[in-house]
């Protein structure tokens, strides 16, 4: 009975879909592919310049408006620099942490969130506190955080073996056996939490580079997540999905070519307590990291310049000349500096910098991950059975990641439209396959790709999506590969030249994060406030 | 030859029977659902077999106009039925709602098909009165008419409506008269005019049907008939929720999505308690605001104080102020509390609204539906009530209902904890409300205010010094017995106790 009752549902199905395929012909979804401007960026590599116009004198000249570059820039303007410019290639400062909005609410380009800080980095706590993330003083015990920005529940969902469970740790219909090497690596990743390397530094840190060096820890570095999971025996095929989602989330790397180290880092560096959040939150807002981007923007507006392409950066008689293309005027510009802080990732500074070393060396070591980023404007869909709309919605063996509610921040009843960031890291075939496949495929390919996705989880998505804008980042972050950590390579292409041309950026830290460029911004300011008192 | 023939006769009869079968499934169906949705089975059943039997007269007496191609219009009339009779539970269901004409189509659709159903068999006889012998002819026919009618009877109750529901049962007899329809269509081809034609319309109504039979689900949760065992007198959807109003002879009731938010028999001893205690505790209740609480029954019992000035009211779907303000029914309900001076209406979200919010209150009334979603949840967070402790006097009061302390213990004091919590002290008490049940209500107040319950105005239905001090009284069942979580937006731990606790007792 039920078995035909089966297949009537199956046939009618298939006549009903059919139906509804032709209605939804005539649905247009609208949007558009957008790109960090990667047109105006290739000019970097494809064009010479003619001689420049203007000449300006300043300071310090930051190349580059992500969080590396507008941490620095945060730091010079708090130490009474105002002799400064930052230049960047796009209309908007704010890197990675691009955001964009409509009449329902902001939504992020990149990441939708940052973890509950480690109570250690103080520097980025005071800025939390300025943003009113923190509501406690700084003398509090515990940090209080606003109640606004912690993830409001629920979280996380699930959807495997047809049903969505609360959380992203598999646990619906997993195989006990499987379930018990999961909750043994979830035991061992809260050992490597609170460890400790033999110079007394933790284990895992935030940054990256205030973790131990003891080589018990470091060596983990040698190999990929994948083989240091088989090493220890876990095979289970829902804990390696879980891995690999994990680094992929974080990275964009998959996890047989992740460090292992690193991978690890993802759940054994975040420690921080507060008074009312602990390690697990993290905090979010519907814009995302842009969010916080606008936070730190907000006092440097004076030293903007958008749309300026960095051409060349040279070194005569002790003077720093940086030549820029003015994308506006299009005409090429100069400013002679005392101090430069190159906030861009490595490739293109090899290209400013026209160091035909550093180009070999950063394309023999670092991979970029391409991504993708769509944010989707949606009425209500329809649910499958479990656990209910999540703040993160992550479907089992999907390519995807699954989607973000951009809206779920939101405290008002019944908003029956929603924004919904979708992510997609690249990883299918190598880098360069796929950032050239992604900069091919059209809007109505790149629609269809999402929807066939999501449609397994809303069947009715289809003919709900009102608009979806797609954003392609060619080369969204550094991949970190075994011996990015703790190798030699961030420190040889991280090291200031001459003492006035510094580097800052999360390839150089060896890991994305929003902390890390906070941190990578921070320690270039202080190397150029050195050399300005050392020099007065 | 004779074979052949014989092979057709009894075709033929096959299809009497399956008519029968269904013409009495038809008529069941319709008897049935018009008892459900409008009550009085006697009655319902009685004129409906009636209408249905005289129909059946009607098509006998019609059928003499038919005169050639027998065979043709036997199958139209067949799939017509099919037609008629397959979907005629689908749209009683979907018309229910408009009320008014809903008895028009029900009759309307009882009486074509009875007319069709008593068209076919003196067609059917007269088909074959040529190839059997009249006194056998009649014997058959009516033997297969009568045992069909029999099967009908018993398989109705037994099986389908238990098994398939009343939208798919009549939806499958339709795919059965039509799938009967296009046999003979394709069986008879040669003897019948567009037999093609014929065939084709049965194939498009039989995927029409199955498509139908597999969303009947979609149709049942389409129309709320069902849910209700009284008249719905008044829906509507609005961009929030639907609004349905039900009434019999002795009360009214007001549903939002489904849910019973007051009967006009008992909901003075919901609103009276959930706005006495608080303002017979204040000595000038000045400055009111009221959260949600669209109908205007508390409103209602807040302005029996004349020290009240101002009361706002915030309650996010204007369609619900509008209809409480306007509806002559409900304003006598509500003495047109919403269209008195002293109360200003603002539709809009309340959370944001005290978000925004600089006035200072000396009573505040929250009158939200149960937290039995992530999204209301949010309503009783510690988020929220740090809001509301913003928005009081030092010296005001806040009343918040806060489902059963009986069916939902845990529920009820996660809201007490979760008050405490931003520094509120509390008074939990209940009472008996026999449409909801025993139901709780919390008060909460920056400082604890002198006179308790000092002032309760005359008269009360229900309140009065000695029920109150029994309302305060909390037995043994109505304890939670465990430590339990604050409701905050990151933890939703209101919402978890509630699912957990309702749908415990909704399993009995």
């Amino acid at each position: 009975m039920r078995r035909r009752s089966f297949i009537q549902s199956i046939a009618g199905l298939t006549v009903v879909s059919s139906f509804l395929a032709s209605c939804q012909r005539q649905h247009v979804i609208k949007g558009s592919v957008i790109g960090a401007s990667s047109h105006t960026g290739h000019l970097l590599r494809d064009k010479n310049f003619a001689a420049p116009v203007a000449t300006t004198e300043h300071d310090i000249v930051i190349v580059g408006g992500g969080i590396s570059g507008l941490s620095a820039a945060r730091h010079l303007h708090r130490q009474g620099i105002t002799n400064m410019v930052i230049l960047d290639l796009e209309k908007e400062m704010g890197g990675n942490a691009a955001c964009g909005s409509n009449d329902i609410s902001g939504y992020p380009w990149g990441a939708h969130y940052v973890p509950i800080p480690n109570n250690d980095l103080t520097a980025y706590t005071d800025f939390m506190r300025e943003c009113g993330v923190i509501t406690s003083p700084p003398e509090a015990p515990l940090p209080t955080y606003n109640e606004y920005y912690i993830c409001f529940d629920p979280e996380e969902r699930l959807y495997i073996n047809g049903q969505w469970q609360e959380g992203l740790i598999p646990q619906f219909g997993v195989p006990d056996a499987e379930k018990k090497q999961i909750q043994q690596f979830l035991d061992k990743m809260q050992a490597f939490r609170i460890a400790k390397g033999e110079d007394g530094k933790d284990a895992f840190a935030i940054p990256l580079d205030n973790s131990s060096k003891d080589p018990v820890f470091t060596a983990l570095d040698q190999l990929t997540m994948k083989e240091w999971l088989h090493q220890q025996g876990w095979t289970s095929p829902y804990l390696q999905w879980y891995v690999n989602y994990c680094t992929r989330d974080d990275y964009g790397t998959t996890y047989d070519e992740i460090s292992a180290w690193v991978g690890i880092q993802y759940f054994a560096s975040r420690k921080g307590k507060g008074s009312n959040a602990d390690h697990h939150d993290v905090l979010t807002w519907p814009e995302g990291n842009g969010w916080l981007a606008a936070h730190l923007k907000k006092e440097l507006q004076p030293y903007f310049r958008n749309e300026a392409l960095v051409a060349r950066i040279q070194e005569e008689d002790g003077k720093l000349t940086i030549d820029y293309f003015d994308v506006k005027e299009s005409r090429l510009k100069r400013i002679n500096a005392r101090q430069c802080i190159l906030a861009v990732p490595q490739f293109v500074a090899g290209r400013i910098l026209h160091d035909e070393a550093r180009i070999r060396k950063v394309h023999q070591h670092i991979q970029y991950s391409p991504w993708m980023v769509a944010n989707i404007r949606s009425n209500a869909l329809d649910e499958r059975t479990g656990y209910a709309l999540s703040w993160d919605n992550v479907i089992y063996d999907s390519p995807s990641l699954g989607y973000v509610e951009a809206t779920h921040q939101q405290v008002e009843q019944g908003k029956k439209q929603k924004n919904l960031t979708y992510y997609l890291p690249l990883t299918g075939k190598s880098p360069v396959e796929e950032r050239k496949a992604a900069i091919e495929r059209t809007h109505t390919e790149w629609v269809k790709m999402i929807v066939d996705d999501l449609d397994l989880v809303h069947p009715d998505i289809a003919a709900n999506i009102e608009e979806v804008n797609v954003m392609i980042w060619g080369h969204a972050m550094a991949r970190p590969l075994p011996g990015t950590a703790h190798g030699t390579i961030r420190q040889e292409l991280g090291a200031s030249i001459n003492d006035r041309l510094h580097f800052a950026h999360t390839d150089l830290a060896g890991n994305s994060l929003f902390e890390e460029a906070f941190y990578q911004g921070l320690t270039a300011a202080q190397k150029v406030m050195t050399q300005l008192s050392a020099k007065i | 030859m004779s074979k052949k023939e014989n092979g057709a006769q009894w075709l033929l009869l096959t299809a009497v029977f399956v008519i029968a079968t269904c013409g009495l499934i038809y008529e069941l169906v319709a008897g049935t659902l018009a008892s459900y949705l409008l009550g009085d089975s006697i009655t319902q059943f009685s004129t409906i077999i009636g209408v249905y039997l005289f129909s059946m007269g009607i098509g006998s007496f019609l059928s003499k106009y038919f005169s050639k191609n027998l065979l043709a219009w036997f199958i139209r009339i067949e799939l017509l039925v099919g037609l008629v009779g397959g979907f005629s539970s689908a749209l009683l269901f979907i018309t229910f709602p408009l009320a008014a004409s809903f008895r028009l189509i029900l009759y309307a659709i009882v009486l074509i098909t009875g007319i069709l159903v008593g068209l076919e068999i003196p067609l059917l006889m007269r088909i074959l009165e040529k190839k059997v012998e009249f006194k056998e002819l009649v014997s058959r026919v009516f033997t297969f008419d009568y045992i069909g009618a029999l099967l009908a009877s018993l398989i109705f109750p037994l099986l389908l409506v238990p098994h398939l529901g009343l939208i798919r049962t009549s939806l499958f007899f339709g795919i059965l008269n039509v799938g009967v329809g296009w046999y003979l269509a394709y069986k008879f081809s040669g003897e019948v005019r567009q037999a093609g034609l014929l065939k084709a319309s049965a194939i498009i109504l039989l995927l029409s049907q199955l498509v139908c039979f597999v969303f009947s689900e979609k149709i049942m949760t389409y129309s709320e008939a069902m849910t209700y065992d009284d008249n719905v007198v008044y829906s509507t959807s609005t961009p929030y929720q639907r609004i349905v109003i039900t009434k019999n002879k002795h009360e009214l009731r007001l549903f939002l999505n489904g849910n019973l938010q007051f009967s006009t028999a008992d909901e003075y001893r919901y609103h009276e308690a959930l706005v006495h205690p608080t303002f017979s505790s204040l000595s000038n209740p000045e400055q009111v605001l009221v959260l949600g609480g669209g109908d205007g029954l508390a409103v209602r019992e807040i302005l029996k104080y004349p020290a009240v000035k101002q009361v706002t009211l915030v309650d996010l779907d204007p369609a619900m102020t509008k209809l409480f303000s306007k509806q002559r029914m409900l304003t006598m309900l509500n003495d047109s509390s919403l269209l008195n001076p002293k109360v200003r209406v603002h539709n809009a979200d309340a959370f944001t609204w005290l978000r925004n919010n600089k006035t200072k209150f000396d009573a505040i009334v929250v009158d939200f539906p149960d937290p039995s979603n992530f999204s209301i949840g949010k309503l009783y967070s510690t988020t929220f009530y740090q809001l509301l402790k913003h928005a009081l006097r030092p010296e005001g009061i806040a009343v918040i209902q806060s489902t059963s302390p009986y069916v939902a213990p845990k529920s009820f004091w996660c809201v007490d904890t979760t008050l405490k919590a931003v520094g509120l002290h509390t008074i939990a008490y209940h009472n008996y409300v026999p449409s909801f049940g025993e139901w709780g209500y919390i008060m909460a107040t920056p400082q604890e205010p002198h006179q308790w319950f000092s002032h309760i105005p005359a008269p009360l239905k229900f309140l009065n010094p000695t029920t109150l001090q029994q309302m305060l009284t909390f037995p043994e069942d109505m304890k939670a017995h465990q430590l339990l979580d604050i409701n905050k937006l990151n933890n939703q731990a209101l919402v978890k106790y509630f699912e957990e606790e309702w749908s415990k007792y909704l399993e009995r």
